[in-house]
């Protein structure tokens, strides 16, 4: 073929998107539609409690309108879903599917490519010798992973790249599926897909996809739920938004690269990195950029890794002051206060508990970073966060700080009926497990398709 | 002088992953894009954000699109228990009064 036209029709699946922009792009012509629904920036706990960030509702609209226009234009779907994308939060959306399937009155052959790694795989790989080294150099993570560190994890999940949905496609080209669901999957890989099959070049695949996979944020002005259009052939590709509101422009299109990334210049890739410094991104009409130029370098295959491990229970309690002398000295106070706790809990070792305030108007909301030093604000808020190895230990600590920090008796103290205001009763809330990031490593692998597992499943079930 | 929040077309902070903050900035005006590219160093960032330089991962420019891209390991990750903001969304702070 001399071109392959993608759609991809939103940021995230269940962000939506208008129909019209889909029934415009339909009349360009894709040869397949594409979205994702995975991501980690929710945060670990996702992965760890096996739900979905996404309303289920939404998720459903979106992919009803994803399927019911594939099938009617006979081409196929690729979808990474699930927000984490484990096969608890796969297995979330198949339910969704077999009603779409329903609902729609149409049987559906959907290949299901799972993107968990079964941890005794892992485990496995690691002592035949295969490394994982950390992906960001911070000493909460292992330099390379280990067997404690899989076992320590909930569960683990991978960023499949192109080749196993690949895999997929010709699955798809034999008649045998109409379309392809994956679990965590590379947003670029589930773009990408398709041209790299029909042998488009690397570089201009993963630099399109790259532009694409986050729908409408690469046009002007920018949507996170609307779908944009992309053209690639041997020498170049173009982008467009279907949406005539919309535009890309040379502006829109070149700083989408800045992204949630770490380096406007370079994008890792499973496969190697696609460098971006030599791009020439062109006007190509009023509504379309041209884009060709940019460099993809092979380096060793390697996944990317996510695990998450189950750090403790939280409750929170919420509450503000507006007593000037309190405000003054509110990092003492709280000191003070951890102090008294910390010795009322003397029975339980002190590294099953943190005791962390947020004080708005202080420093809440960047911590650390926080340039303004000895503010003096009317009023503060307070966030009393305990985390503890059990939810019942959580709220019995909250509400011994809370308690305490209500009746601190502090030096210059005027108001000795109550330090501070609640405005809940209950005041204290318990916010269930906590997890953390304990795998964020890179494992280098030989057959790219190997640890991610392909099913058909057909719909209604 | 004027201040870098007043003449930015955009200011914003983000995740690049739990582990990392990443400050993007785009200018309309190239004139102050240049002051900034001069002014925009790791010592800087180091001094506004209490971070050592060590912790800067990168600064970039890129002159096609008037943007500067400032990348930091963060000491406190976005998936740690005392996180401040899970998507790092508002640490643009320090920047806010910068002299351009």
């Amino acid at each position: 073929m001399d071109e392959i036209r993608v759609y991809d029709v939103s940021a995230q699946i269940g962000y939506g998107f208008p129909v019209e922009s889909l029934e415009t792009a339909l009349k360009w012509n894709p040869h397949v539609l594409v979205a994702q629904g995975t991501s980690t920036d929710a945060g670990p706990y996702y992965l760890g409690a096996g739900t979905s960030y996404t309303e289920s509702e939404c998720v459903k609209r979106d992919l009803k309108l994803i399927i019911k226009a594939s099938r009617e234009f006979g081409i196929p779907f690729i979808c990474s879903v699930g927000g984490a994308g484990a096969d608890v939060h796969v297995e979330g959306v198949l339910r969704l599917i077999n009603l779409i399937s329903k609902d729609l009155g149409t049987k559906l052959r959907i290949a299901v490519v799972s993107g968990e790694i079964d941890k005794d795989w892992l485990k496995k790989k690691l002592l035949s010798g295969s490394k994982a080294g950390r992906l960001v150099n911070i000493s909460r993570l292992s330099e390379y992973l280990t067997i404690d560190d899989v076992d320590a994890s909930v569960r683990v999940v991978a960023q499949m790249g192109p080749e196993p949905i690949i895999k997929a496609l010709d699955l798809y080209f034999r008649g045998e599926v109409d379309g392809i669901i994956t679990g965590r999957s590379l947003d670029v890989g589930v773009v990408a897909a398709y041209p790299l099959k029909f042998g488009m070049p690397k570089n201009l695949v993963y630099h399109m996809s790259k532009i694409l996979e986050c729908g409408a944020i690469a046009a002007e002005p920018g949507s996170s739920s609307d779908g944009i259009f992309g053209v690639v052939n041997k020498d170049y590709f173009l982008v467009k938004p279907p949406n005539p509101r919309r535009r890309c422009t040379v502006t829109s299109v070149a700083a989408h690269s800045f992204y949630e990334r770490d380096n406007p210049y370079m994008e890792k890739l499973p496969e190697g990195y696609l460098d971006v410094t030599t791009a020439k991104y062109i006007q190509y009409d009023e509504r379309t950029v041209m884009v060709s130029g940019s460099r993809f370098v092979p380096q060793p295959y390697t996944i990317k890794l996510e695990g998450v491990k189950l750090v403790g229970f939280r409750s929170i309690s919420i509450a503000g002051s507006r007593d000037p002398i309190f405000i003054k000295k509110i990092k003492s106070i709280l000191e003070d206060v951890t102090e008294v706790v910390k010795d009322r809990l003397n029975h339980i070792p002190q590294d099953e508990y943190v005791i962390n305030f947020r004080v708005y108007g202080i420093n809440g909301v960047m911590g650390q970073y926080e340039p303004v030093k000895n503010p003096q604000p009317h009023e503060v808020g307070i966030i009393i966060d305990v985390v503890a190895k059990t939810q019942e230990k959580a709220n019995s600590i909250c509400a011994l700080v809370r308690a305490t920090l209500l009746h601190h008796g502090f030096e210059e103290r005027k108001t000795t009926a109550g330090n501070i205001a609640f405005p809940f009763s209950p005041s204290d809330f318990p916010a269930g497990p906590v997890f953390e990031f304990n795998i964020w490593h890179a494992l280098e692998l030989e057959d790219p398709t190997e640890p991610f597992k392909i099913k058909v499943i057909e719909f209604p079930r | 002088m004027v201040k870098l929040y007043e003449v930015a077309k955009v200011i914003r902070t983000k995740n690049a992953g739990p582990f990392k903050l990443t400050i993007d900035i785009f200018f309309t005006n190239t004139e102050f894009y240049e002051k900034a590219k001069n002014i925009i160093t790791k010592h800087l960032i180091s001094r506004l954000y209490n971070v050592s330089e060590d912790f800067i991962e990168g600064i970039y420019f890129v002159d096609s699109v008037l943007g500067v891209k400032i990348t930091i390991i963060k000491e406190v990750p976005s998936d740690d228990v005392k996180t401040s903001d899970v998507y790092a969304a508002q640490q643009h702070g320090p920047l806010i009064d910068l002299d351009i």
